[in-house]
């Protein structure tokens, strides 16, 4: 924190990067939109459907983002800690869901066809419905417990000491995992309905652009459980006290709030959707495996630092942001695609420069921080 | 109190007992071979590893084993393991595999490498898997003596530098690419293919020589591009592509990124395209995670064909074994078999009884005879080493997808 001692203001360090730093933004932003003329308007190169390709693919993974950033900023909002093994919490969720289709997939089911069809393909609502279930629940337990054991004999310790205790946590899932489910990279089994790249095809320019069944699923399904989030947080007497332990520990533990039980009710919730994005990747991208939350752990935790960390609405919008900028940035600044991960972090940079607490932060008050 | 206080020594006995056990076998009694160790190891230019009674022969085997391509050491340790279990008993000597963590990273390969030359019953490498973790190993073993086959490394450099410990069993990259861009160019007649890596030493350089080539013989890149290796969606670089209309795409990278991109070709625009892989994305693996998406692909392996009683016979065990299929993991799992089981073998050829009962095993001649392989027929491949340490020069044989079976098409 920045001593409070009113000295005559000097030229010092901090000042030269206070010049420096907003002129640097300007010419990234500068550069960003000078590449952004380029491709768009002189060299024309992509037609609509390559923009609406990678649109969809965009909203697709902002709405995966989205839901873990959420998990970042609610945990965030309550105890000012940053639980990175957010990420292996869904990647628990992702086994989860894969270990169910596995069984229902393995279950005959009678039919008036000749061929015995399996539960999932002949019920495959009813299966995607208890992935989901299976998924969340499985997640959000891992988040009870992750708290219980790695965090909560934390909480009066000094802040960095959770941080190293959750990358512990994290690097321990990671390895449990990999000792438990052997390394390798497994395929999720979709119900036949809904197999990866079956969708609605739309004929533009001759070109088949696909909307994917599962693509379709995650978007939606992720905006409804956000929205649902949003209410929860907003309407119900849980949502109230979370609001009421985030703002200020010690007077709402005076005003009658179990600050315990909401901290952990918040681990349940961020694992919950932590677990729905896990079963959602992977029906969409079929993969699972034990390093697969790594990745979308780091993104989402960008995303939720992006929209401002401990508001909700602002790791939605981070997400979706991230998304898109990760589909559409490279193609539209005409950069190569390797380097979208670094167009994603610039542009992140550029918006923490002019806005230091994200795109929807507050300005934490000094006793909160 | 008093029945848990009998437990407890009737425990200790039990210890006690098991810890006896193998002591009281004699260990099997081998004529010394009336060679004079003592000159062999002093005329050796780096002298003897001298295995005790009761030691193991070891060899050793870096890899990354934890991480994001944890797969790749597993597997080549499962593999090596095997390979140890069926060259049996040596002149009562076990061979014994030491399988280390190496990351992948250049700072775990000199860890490791550090850690095997400190071990002085340790007489060969069966690794690194890693380009970048081989060239920080490789002048610790050059010093000591150690030889190394790998059954990964393909970065170029790594037989350009004059070591004479390190020799390897993939072909190059520079053998591959070329022939590939000529198959591509000539006999399918592309004439514009997109070629796309992952970033890394290996895939990197293959898609690079493989584009120059297709170039030079006339052919038009249009895009060559690297990927962020592991990803699960790759469809906005696919539809990005798709703008082009090449009549190929070409990856030089392995089967996660292979499986991702067929899949994804489907929905982006490139579903009439061809998938033209390499020998990293040859494997039952591809096909069962493509399925009907993976028809028509193309893929790579070494010059002999691949299907061979001996090969049967070890994806059997291995499957038994580990409760996988070979290849699964890794598409290494039979070059690691062969690096650890020609090593064995080297070591077999140059061993000697001393009159002591303890193995000499001249490590200058080690490597000399690793380097000196010649017409050797593993299960994956026939191997001869060049001077420089290149097992595998010749060129690779192309497959095709066809009915979710892989054809030879040359």
């Amino acid at each position: 924190m920045e001593s409070k001692t009113k000295s005559p203001p000097k030229l010092t360090r901090r000042n030269y990067s206070k010049i420096i730093r907003p002129i640097f933004g300007i010419l990234v932003l500068g550069y960003i939109l000078w590449r952004l003329y380029e491709v768009l308007i002189v060299q024309q190169a992509y037609s609509i459907e390559i923009w609406l390709r990678l649109l969809i693919a965009g909203l697709i993974i902002g709405g995966v983002y989205a839901l873990i950033a959420i998990g970042y900023t609610l945990v965030y909002g309550i105890l000012f800690m940053i639980n990175f093994a957010h990420g292996e919490v869904m990647m628990i969720g992702t086994f989860a869901g894969y270990f169910l289709f596995e069984v229902t997939k393995g279950i005959n089911v009678a039919s008036a066809g000749n061929p015995p069809l399996s539960f999932s393909d002949a019920y495959p609502l009813i299966s995607v419905i208890l992935a989901f279930i299976v998924g969340m629940t499985v997640a959000a337990a891992a988040g009870f417990f992750l708290e219980k054991i790695a965090y909560r004999p934390l909480r009066k310790a000094p802040r960095l000491i959770p941080l190293i205790s959750a990358i512990g946590a994290s690097f321990f899932l990671q390895n449990a995992a990999q000792l438990l489910f052997s390394p390798q990279v497994r395929d999720y089994t979709n119900p036949a309905a809904i197999a990866r790249g079956s969708g609605w095809t739309l004929i533009i320019n001759d070109s088949r652009v696909v909307i994917t069944y599962t693509g379709v699923l995650t978007f939606v399904l992720s905006i409804l459980l956000m929205i649902g989030l949003y209410l929860m947080v907003q309407k119900t007497k849980l949502g109230k006290a979370m609001r009421a332990v985030a703002s200020d520990k010690n007077t709402a533990a005076l005003m009658g709030i179990d600050v315990d039980a909401i901290v952990s009710r918040t681990f349940i919730i961020s694992g919950a959707l932590a677990g729905a994005a896990g079963v959602m990747w992977g029906l969409h991208n079929g993969l699972v495996h034990f390093f697969v939350g790594f990745l979308p752990g780091i993104k989402a935790f960008t995303a939720a630092v992006l929209g401002g960390i401990g508001n909700i609405p602002g790791a939605m919008l981070g997400g979706m942001f991230l998304g898109l900028v990760e589909s559409l940035g490279p193609t539209a600044l005409g950069i190569s695609y390797q380097l979208k991960d670094v167009i994603a972090f610039v542009i992140m940079i550029v918006i923490l420069i002019f806005r230091p607490s994200g795109i929807l932060g507050e300005v934490l008050s000094e006793e909160k921080v | 109190m008093k029945t848990r206080r009998i437990l407890i020594v009737a425990f200790l006995l039990v210890l006690l007992l098991s810890a006896c056990g193998p002591a009281a076998e004699e260990p099997a009694v081998v004529e010394p071979s009336g060679v004079d160790t003592t000159a062999l190891c002093e005329g050796d230019d780096f002298g003897c590893a001298v295995i005790a009674p009761g030691q193991t022969i070891k060899i050793g085997m870096g890899s990354p084993m934890t991480g994001g391509n944890a797969a790749f050491g597993i597997d080549a340790e499962q593999s090596g393991l095997i390979a140890v279990e069926d060259a049996g008993e040596f002149m009562g000597f076990q061979f014994e595999l030491i399988a280390e963590d190496d990351g992948g990273t250049p700072e775990g390969g000199a860890a490791v490498a550090n850690k095997f030359a400190a071990d002085p019953t340790i007489v060969g490498v069966a690794g690194h898997l890693f380009s970048g973790a081989t060239f920080a190993a490789l002048p610790i073993y050059e010093e000591i003596g150690i030889p190394m086959l790998s059954p990964s490394a393909t970065n170029p450099d790594l037989t350009r530098q004059g070591s004479r410990v390190f020799n390897r069993v993939p072909f190059t990259d520079e053998a591959q690419g070329a022939a590939a861009a000529e198959y591509m160019y000539n006999e399918l007649g592309f004439r514009k293919i997109a070629f796309l890596h992952d970033g890394q030493d290996y895939g990197k350089g293959l898609a690079e020589i493989a584009a120059a080539t297709f170039e030079s013989l006339g052919g038009e890149v249009v895009a060559l591009m690297g990927l962020t290796p592991g990803e699960a969606d790759y469809s906005p670089v696919l539809s990005t592509i798709a703008a082009d209309s090449p009549d190929a795409l070409y990856l030089g990278g392995y089967t996660q990124e292979g499986v991702v991109l067929t899949n994804n070709m489907k929905t982006s625009g490139l579903e009439d395209v061809v998938f033209f892989g390499c020998d990293g994305t040859f494997g039952v693996d591809f096909l069962s995670r493509t399925g009907a998406n993976g028809e028509g692909t193309y893929h790579a392996t070494p010059r002999t064909p691949p299907e061979t009683p001996e090969k049967d016979a070890f994806d059997a065990a291995y499957t038994t074994r580990w409760g996988q299929a070979p290849g699964e993991l890794s598409p290494f799992t039979w070059n690691s078999y062969d690096t650890t089981t020609m090593l064995i073998k080297m070591v077999q050829e140059v061993a000697v009884m001393g009159s002591d009962g303890s193995l000499y095993i001249p490590r200058g001649a080690l490597v000399d005879a690793v380097r000196g392989l010649a017409n050797y027929v593993g299960i994956s491949g026939t191997y001869t080493c060049a001077p420089v340490g290149d097992c595998n020069i010749e060129g690779p044989t192309f497959w095709i997808v066809e009915g979710g079976e892989f054809v030879a098409v040359n």
